[in-house]
């Protein structure tokens, strides 16, 4: 305990270098958080969509081919299957703002036994059943665009050569922001059917619930082979596998976070080492009191080595608590909320605790060779030292 | 004036703290100019190293390529047009286009992305300049033959020289590799328009029609010809305009580079800080000497920041320096859902970025310990032990 005493008062001696340090690990382990937060947060959203038993099927070929609207039927009625809905993408822009949120065509009638975690009141869903140009909205997004019940949404086209002129009826809580509205697919088709025949029809996704869980991986099976030899031969995924499929496109990038923060890390040791080294030298004199007065090599080494990760794991701790909060801050900002499926105080985790590790490694490192340096001082040497 | 010889000294009499520090600022800027130099190569993928001439024209309302629809009848109008340029054969430079994606896993199970499948006429290739097949040869129309670029045939399964792979149960074979300098193009793979439309089941379908036009004004005619009229419902914009728009969507990895750089070099600033304040503190009767002798408060302070300056620019070229070995490493990554691979560039703007970033580091990191250096009264320094 006098030990720890003593190694506070080391760090707090000379102010200005310990707050420089700590500071420069906090700014670093502060990126460090923001970058593993948002890999985090995707763990996070995937664990969620485990949960649900939901499928998304696809053209085999990918997004730009089309899924026949007839299929959805087919797939209602697999044993197992609670329901199943067109998931469509509009893509389409609001107020000439391309993907300021995604929109999807789904079919009233089923949207809410599919999504059946969302929670909307039940009058809201049966507007939405009734109205065919209805749609609804997650509540957090129409908190952002400022939207009530009842009001008009212009969206229009640039995938499809139509627009669509919505009237907000329901509004949905999901436990992750989902940042999205749902409308009625059919309204969609209807206009297509009219001007573009080439275009109607199309399912674009197709979201199925399952029963329980154990039959996920069956049906999932079942739908893929019952369409196998069709025109149009699907792909069925877990939505969690789909979701991280959109994930792993980011491709390189994600393995680019990694290699930043580990030249991070390694720039930190050797700010630290530096820090580290330049304070030891300034001593050298007192250390060798320190032995004439009985301390082992051990208790020296010990000495040095808990003062660079003290130093360095408050750094690390500010480090992160500061990115935290920068993530919140980038979370408020509405353009890059979607990029925030799930709150930001969700994320604390375990990796978390991984950081800190990382901080008190690069502070053992730095003070490895300033350490051993000092245990191995002779008394007689470091006496006579003047600096 | 303090000559510079004597900060060099100085940095070189504590040449380890001047390494350690110098190494660690030259790995934040390597870092950073990693970042600028992905951006820039992204930035790069997305454009076209197309003519000034050269004009996309699709259908009014369709922000890209693959959701633009040009009728048949149009798109042959289109080639016919006044203004349009014609090829060494005589035939118009005007190519019908049709774009899909197909979703194809990444080589080493890395996932799985969306890949561009352009169908196009053989005079495409004419529009783009620097297009050249560089191993295999050039697809054979209605063989269902495609090409493409090797970065994206290292990158996927089944699209390296010599392999099948399906559209709609159609196989296709990849004959040849193409080079088209570095631009979008080489994202793609490339197939017959009849092969691909066919195998697509939208036989005659066409996206977009590129052609290009003989001169400004007639490039400007056609524009307004286009915009004018009510049949076609269809837009003209330039090759640029349109690749400038495309680059947009790169946006969100760009705030992120800038913020990954921010963070880092306010960092290293701390670190600079720190190892100056240590060069004056151990200097204090050095300081004093240089007071007594004569300099002024301000020679003093200039000499402190060229210092820190001449330290951080040192860590900064050892930075760039070490992003040489990267230069042209392909990556690939999702934009707008589809992949896109690209080089890291580091060209002469990127490493500006990163030493304008070292020099900020030595200028505000050398700064309050400069200050203190002058601060103190001539008598107290010489006073220091």
């Amino acid at each position: 305990m006098k030990l720890l005493t003593y190694i506070w008062r080391n760090v707090t001696r000379n102010k200005i270098r310990a707050s420089l340090t700590v500071l420069s690990i906090a700014f670093s382990l502060a990126l460090m958080t923001i970058l593993y937060g948002y890999l985090a947060m995707q763990t996070v959203a995937l664990d969620e969509a485990e949960k649900h038993n939901r499928l998304a099927t696809l053209n085999n070929l990918g997004f730009a081919s089309p899924l026949p609207i007839a299929i959805v039927d087919k797939i209602s009625k697999i044993e197992g299957v609670v329901a199943a809905t067109p998931f469509s993408w509009f893509g389409g822009s609001y107020k000439s703002q391309q993907m300021a949120f995604a929109q999807f065509g789904v079919e009233p009638k089923v949207a809410f036994d599919v999504f059946d975690e969302y929670k909307i009141p039940a009058e809201q869903v049966q507007a939405f059943k009734d109205d065919r140009q209805g749609c609804v909205a997650d509540r957090r997004l129409a908190e952002q665009m400022g939207w009530k019940l009842g009001d008009r949404i212009p969206i229009e086209g640039t995938i499809y050569p139509v627009s669509l002129n919505l009237n907000l009826v329901g509004l949905y809580e999901a436990p992750t922001n989902t940042g999205m509205i749902l409308f009625n697919w059919n309204s969609l088709d209807d206009q297509l059917r009219a001007n573009f025949e080439g275009f109607a029809g199309n399912a674009g996704m197709i979201y199925t619930k399952c029963a329980v869980a154990d039959e996920v991986a069956i049906i999932s099976e079942t739908i893929d082979r019952e369409f196998a030899n069709s025109e149009n031969s699907t792909r069925t995924r877990t939505e969690a596998a789909f979701q991280k499929m959109f994930a792993e496109m980011m491709g390189d990038v994600q393995a680019y976070i990694r290699y930043i923060s580990l030249a991070v890390v390694f720039a930190l040791a050797l700010v630290a080492a530096t820090a580290m080294s330049m304070s030891m030298r300034e001593r050298t004199t007192e250390i060798a009191v320190l032995k004439a007065i009985g301390f082992s090599g051990l208790r020296v080494l010990l000495l040095v080595l808990g003062e660079s990760t003290l130093i360095a794991v408050l750094g690390g701790i500010l480090g992160i608590a500061g990115g935290l909060a920068s993530l919140q801050l980038f979370s408020n900002v509405p353009i890059a909320a979607q990029l925030f499926p799930v709150p930001v105080l969700s994320l604390v985790g375990t990796w978390m605790l991984g950081l800190v590790a990382v901080s008190a490694f690069i502070g053992f490192i730095s003070g490895l060779v300033p350490a051993v340096l000092a245990a191995q001082l002779s008394v007689v040497n470091g006496l006579r030292r003047v600096i | 004036m303090i000559p510079l010889k004597y900060n060099l000294r100085s940095l070189s009499v504590r040449w380890a703290t001047t390494l350690l520090t110098a190494v660690a600022i030259g790995i934040v800027v390597f870092a950073s100019v990693l970042t600028f130099g992905m951006i820039d190569g992204i930035e790069h993928a997305l454009t076209a190293s197309g003519d000034e001439l050269d004009l996309i024209i699709m259908r009014k309302g369709s922000t890209d390529e693959m959701s633009s629809n040009v009728s048949q009848a149009n798109a042959r109008d289109l080639a016919t047009l006044d203004g349009v340029e014609l090829g060494s054969d005589g035939k118009p430079l005007a190519s019908r286009e049709f774009i899909t994606i197909a979703l194809k896993p990444r080589r080493n199970g890395k996932g799985t992305a969306n890949v561009i499948v352009r169908g196009l006429d053989h005079v495409g290739r004419q529009l783009r300049t620097n297009y050249k097949i560089v191993e295999g040869r050039d697809l054979v129309p209605g063989v269902n033959e495609v090409i493409t670029s090797r970065s994206i045939a290292n990158r996927f399964e089944d699209l390296g020289l010599g392999e099948k792979f399906d559209i709609n149960n159609v196989p296709f074979t990849v004959v040849g590799y193409f080079e088209a300098g570095g631009s979008s193009a080489e994202s793609e793979v490339w197939a017959d328009l009849r092969d691909l439309t066919s195998a697509q089941r939208f036989d005659g379908a066409v996206s977009v029609v590129n052609l290009r036009a003989t001169d400004a004004t007639s490039r400007q005619n056609i524009v307004d010809r286009v915009q004018d009229d009510d049949q076609f419902k269809l837009k003209a914009i330039s090759e640029a305009a349109y690749y400038e728009d495309q680059k947009a969507s790169a946006v969100a990895i760009k705030v992120v580079a800038y913020i990954i750089a921010l963070f880092l070099t306010v960092g290293a600033m701390f670190a600079a800080s720190n190892t100056m304040y240590a060069a004056v503190a151990s200097r204090g009767r050095e300081i004093g000497t240089l007071r007594a002798l004569g300099f002024s408060r301000r020679t003093i302070l200039t000499s402190f920041m060229l210092e820190s300056l001449v330290l951080c620019m040192f860590g900064g070229i050892l930075g760039c320096l070490a992003t040489i070995p990267l230069n042209g490493l392909s990556g690939g990554t999702s934009i707008a859902f589809s992949e896109i691979t690209f080089n890291f560039r580091f060209g002469f703007k990127v490493l500006a970025q990163g030493m304008v970033l070292a020099i900020a580091m030595g200028f505000i990191g050398g700064l309050f310990p400069a200050l203190r250096a002058v601060r103190a009264q001539i008598i107290d320094a010489l006073r220091q032990r």
